[in-house]
This record gives structure tokens, sequence and C-alpha cells, in this order.
């Protein structure tokens, strides 16, 4: 796969990512209006999947492309898949009752992440001179990576108002 | 050295004097505040605080009183030797924190403790304070109350459930009191008096609400107290609650509809771009522009508030009594502060308690002027009113064995067109002029279609009939472009 590919492949699946949880996120607020509910709690969810699935995208894609494309193509791929869903981001924390200062970090996480993970695939590339065995060694972990934060997912949930 | 060590404690002296001269300027604040119904009142209800102020030089006082999470203010221009008096409505928190204070000053803070009776609470306001002490009714917490006791706010009647007065107290209570008391008659309060002139009993008829259930005149405190035991068994109609006035005012998701058509639109966009270019600095520069033009959005377009309001009467009563709710909806997160509809602030309070609010305080009115509150998208934040106005509209009605209904204008007042509510289907109701009839025919009636005819259904007894027209709210909606008000006219209990 080329850079470029990789590029498109990633913005898409960002773009995916965002539009999916931009519907759930407006299909429960609308459903919580309709109810007189509270409108906060669906937007403090939405905030918490968003970062919770792009940091399991990141984690699956960073490390792969990082081995394969080396730090640069990896890096750009990341911010692409990141970047789609700050609007939505930024609607949902409108919606909450979540911190700023905690939605801002969690983004820097995430951004600090799409450097850190392709050169931490670059490292195994290098470490194992192998581009299958580096690209395998590269999806496992990711795969590992992505399952640690699914199943630690409770400790990054948001304040819900 | 020594010519600057003098300059030294030259500036120093002087900034020592200079703070002297200030702290002997600054104003001696005298503060005291008292509570309604003797410092009484039920949980989740309101009440009112009587604040006198004074200070012994001129001064500009910020007033604060909080309860719970409702927190009212006032600016007061204060002069030496002239004490004001304010009577504030407020939530009937446990204790309400009252504080005075002059700019950049620490502020003079006292604590109001109000009682919160678990049992329904009666107020007996009598001359015969003995009295007032050994009489009350089973069930009930009797609070012995002096004139001053009563509040100057008909919403802080909310604090009892039944108050017996009599002539002399009656006769104590000073202009604002009288048109708390006429108003909280008009709101189907029970109220029992005793020993009145024939002038009061009928002022006090032409103001009460419910056909007078509600009001008791009697000729001695046994008498009252007997008659108000009895009352207690008729069911008066119940206020609107905020739930059900929110189902009568349409949904509004205008907000919720403009941020699904952005992000839709934005998606579209991205998608589109991505099929022309793969560009690192367009993919996610386009992205941060995105959300900073969402956040202009959120801020560019200020919400309408939506008024809806309910009013209930009786036919032939002059009064009717009225539940309104104001909805803002949020769009950013901000503070946002509101003016309040001046004819219905002086009963404005948050619709739920949980919500923390602050109510400016307007001296010159005696009531809130502004509301102040957090707002963010999607997040509908509501002010309640109540009250009541005059009315003069008559309704008879007939029903024949045929199914067809004579209804009847037997008022002096003519009606626009509305709706009839009637064994459980709506009519359209023509225009009528005083003393005109109209035939309904059999099955020209129609099950209710939406919220307002449900609502009207829901609080027309089975056996009974009701009209509905809509309110003409020009005079009090102003300030709200979305305003919604409707009149619903019972048939008179026999």
């Amino acid at each position: 796969m080329n850079d470029v590919l990789a590029r498109r492949v990633s913005a898409l699946s960002g773009i995916a990512i965002a539009a999916a949880l931009a519907l759930w996120w407006l299909g429960s607020s609308r459903l919580a209006l309709d109810d007189g509910a509270d409108a906060s709690r669906p937007a403090a969810d939405a905030l918490h999947a968003l970062w919770l699935v792009r940091a399991m995208a990141l984690a699956l894609l960073g490390l792969r492309v990082g081995a394969l494309g080396g730090w640069r193509a990896g890096a750009a791929a990341g911010l692409v898949l990141v970047a789609p869903a700050w609007p939505v981001l930024v609607l949902a924390w409108s919606a909450s009752a979540a911190p700023l200062a905690q939605v801002v970090l969690a983004e820097l996480l995430l951004l600090a992440a799409c450097g850190v993970l392709p050169l931490l695939g670059l490292g195994l590339h290098r470490l194992l001179r192998q581009a299958s065995l580096a690209e395998a060694t590269a999806t496992l972990a990711g795969v590992a990576l992505a399952a640690a934060l699914w199943f630690t997912r409770g400790l990054w949930a948001l304040p819900a108002a | 050295m020594l010519r600057r060590l003098l300059l030294l404690l030259l500036l120093l002296l002087g900034w020592a004097l200079y703070g002297m001269a200030h702290a002997a300027a600054a104003p001696r604040i005298e503060l005291t505040a008292t509570p309604a119904w003797a410092g009484w009142s039920r949980p989740g209800r309101a009440t009112e605080i009587d604040i006198r102020l004074g200070a012994d030089a001129s001064a500009r006082v910020t007033l604060e009183l909080v309860a719970g999470r409702q927190t009212v203010r006032a600016e007061l221009d204060l002069q030496p030797g002239r004490v004001v008096r304010l009577h504030v409505p407020v939530a009937a928190a446990q204790t309400v924190a009252v504080s005075a204070a002059l700019p950049g000053a620490a502020p003079v803070q006292i604590e109001v403790g109000i009682a919160q009776s678990e049992s329904p609470v009666l107020g007996v306001a009598l001359a015969d304070a003995e009295a007032a002490r050994v009489e009350g009714i089973a069930g009930f917490h009797t609070v012995a109350l002096a004139a001053d006791d009563l509040p100057r706010n008909p919403s802080a009647y909310a604090g009892i459930d039944a108050l017996i007065l009599d002539a002399a107290t009656l006769g104590a209570l000073d202009e604002r009191q009288l048109g708390a008391l006429l108003a909280h008659a008009a709101g189907c309060g029970r109220i029992a008096v005793v020993n009145t002139d024939e002038r009061v009993r009928r002022l006090l008829d032409g103001a009460a609400g419910c056909g007078g259930r509600a009001l008791i005149n009697a000729v001695s405190l046994a008498s009252a107290r007997a008659r108000l035991g009895e009352s207690l068994a008729t069911r008066l109609p119940t206020a609107m609650s905020p739930g059900a006035l929110s189902a009568v005012a349409a949904p509004d998701h205008a907000v919720w509809d403009r941020v699904a058509v952005a992000l839709a639109v934005y998606f579209a966009a991205a998608v589109l771009m991505l099929s022309f270019t793969a560009s690192l600095p367009a993919l996610v520069l386009a992205p941060a522009l995105a959300a900073v033009a969402a956040l202009m959005l959120l801020h560019a377009t200020p919400p309408t508030a939506q008024l809806v309001v309910w009013s209930e009467g009786e036919s032939g009563a002059s009064v009717a009594r009225y539940q309104a709710l104001q909805q803002f909806p949020g769009l950013a997160r901000e503070r946002v502060r509101v003016p309040l509809p001046p004819l219905l602030a002086s009963a404005a309070r948050p619709c739920d308690a949980a919500q923390a609010m602050r109510l400016d305080f307007d001296t010159r009115l005696g009531q809130p002027g502004f509301a102040e509150f957090e707002s963010r998208l999607f997040r509908q934040t509501a002010l309640c009113y109540s009250g009541s106005f005059p009315m003069a509209r008559a309704l008879a009605t007939e029903a024949r064995a045929d199914g067809s209904r004579e209804v009847a204008n037997v008022g002096a007042e003519a009606w626009p067109q509305g709706l009839l509510v009637a064994a459980g289907r709506v009519h359209d109701l023509p225009a009528l002029g005083p003393a005109a009839r109209v035939m309904l025919a059999p099955l020209a009636g129609a099950p209710p279609r939406d919220a307002v005819a449900r609502t009207a259904m829901a609080r027309t007894p089975p056996d009974s009939a009701a009209a509905l027209w809509p309110l003409d709210l020009a005079g009090v909606a102003a300030l709200s472009a979305g305003a919604t008000g409707w009149l619903l006219l019972s048939e008179a209990e026999p």
C-alpha cells in the first residue's frame, strides 16, 4: 500500500468513525430531548466513544503503517484518522458538562500517539529487519493495544454532568 | 541613602493613613432578614424573606440571597438613616444565606433558617394570639401568625396549605399583603376568614378562583376550623405541572435540526474533498476549520425562547388562574442572561429545583427582572410562572337526548372561535356574541388531535364540558417571539 492510498484509507476511516458516532449521538440527543431528559449524558458518552474508537483505530493503524511505510507515512495516516472527528468533538463538548481541559488533553494524547505509534512501528521494522515479520508483529501489537484500551475503557470515561 | 529611607518612610506613612481613612469611611451596614410564615414552609416550596437594610452613610450595596441552587441578587442605593425594606421570594431551602456587600469590602452575612414541615401547614393569623395557638386541624401543622408574617408575594403562599385569618388581621394587612392574599384566593388557595364585614366578603368572593369553593367565610373560629376541615374533602383542580405544560408546547427541534444539517453538510464535503485530494494539510486543516465554523455557528445565532401559558377558569368567575413555562433552548456553553416578561416575572422560578439560577431582583418594580444560568447545546432551561388574570366569560351547555349539545354564551362578552371539549370529543366552537347559542350536531366532534386538545380533555371532568380558546399574548409576551397561550373555561360546578 503506498502512502497516498494509506492516507486515503485512514481519512475515510476517520470520516466513517466520526459520522457513525455523530449519528448515534444525534439520535440519543433527540430521544433525550423528546423525553425531557438531560442531553449532556449522551454527549459525554459520545466524547468518550470518539476518543476510545479513534485511539483503538490509531493503535491498529499507526504501528502497522509505521512499520511498513516509515514514520512520516504513519504519522500522516494517524493525523487524517483523528482530524475528521473535530467538528463532532466540538459540538459534543458544547452539549456536555465535560471540562474543556480534559477534552483538550485527551485530544493532545491522541495527537501524541499519532507521532509515537509510527515511531514504534519503525523501530519494530528496524529490529526485526524483515518487512513481513515486522508487519505481522506491528499488527499483533496494535490489536493487543486496542484490546487493552477496550478493556480499560472505564478509566477513560468523562464525567456526564 | 538617608534621603531614600525618609522618602520610603513617608510613602509608607501616607499609605497607612490612606488605609485608615478608607477604613473609617467604609459605611456600616445593618442587615436583618425575617422569613414569612414565622419561618415555616414545606420542602420544595417557595417562601419569602423580609429584608431590612440600612447604612450610616450613602452606599451602593449588592444584596444576595442563596437558597439551595437559586440565588437572588439586588443592587441597592442606601442613604444614611433610611432603612430599605425588600420582600424577596425564594425557594424554601432549610437555610437561606443573606449577604450585603459594598464594592471591595467583606460582605455582612446572616443565615435564615426555614423550618420544613412534613405535614400540611395551617397558618392561623388571629388578633387573639392565644386562640391561634390552641386551635388547629387534625393532620395539619398549625403555625400561629401575626399580620406581618403574611407575605407580599403571591408565590410565597406556596409555603402553606391553608390559612385562617380574622377581620382584625385582614385590616392590619398592607396593600401588597392584601394583593398577594387576593391573588392566592384567585389561585384556589384554601382560606377561611372569620368575622369579616360584607364589603371585605364581597371583595374576597369576587377574587376567589375555583368558583369560591376554597374560600370560607365563617362567623367564628370554631366554625372556620370545622368548615375548612370539611372543605379538605373537596378536591380542587390542581395547577398544571411543568411537565404537563411542556407537553402542551410544540417540541422545538430547531437547534437539533441545525446541528444535524451542519454535520451532514460537513461529512458530505469531507468525502467529496477526499475524492479530489489526499494532501495532508488539506485533510487536517479542513476539519480544524470546520470545528471553528461549528463553534461560530453555535455562538452566531441566539436561541428563541418559547413561552406557553395555560389558563383555566370556571364559567362566570371573575378570574382565571394561569401556569406558564418559558423554555430557553441552549446553543453553546456559556452563561446566559435573559430578560423576564414583566407581567409574569413576579412569580418567576426555575421549573427544575436542581437548576442553578440567579434572578436579578429589580428593587424599583419589586420583582425579578433578569435570570442568569449556565447553558449548553441541547439544554432546555425552563422558567415557570403562575398567577391569575381577570376574565369575563360564561358558558352553559346542555346535552340533548339525540346526542347533540346546545352551547350558550351566557356572559356579557363575545367569544372568539375556539373548541368545545365534551364527552371525550372535541368540537369546533364558532365565535358567539353575548346571549348567542349554537347547536353542535351529535357526530360533529372528533377525538383530540393534538397535545393542546388532549390536555384540555384531560383537564375537563368526564361529566362536564369546557371551551378552549387561544389567548392573545401580545401584551404579555413582548419579549418572547414564540409565545402561545390557552384559556380553558369549564362549566360552573353546581
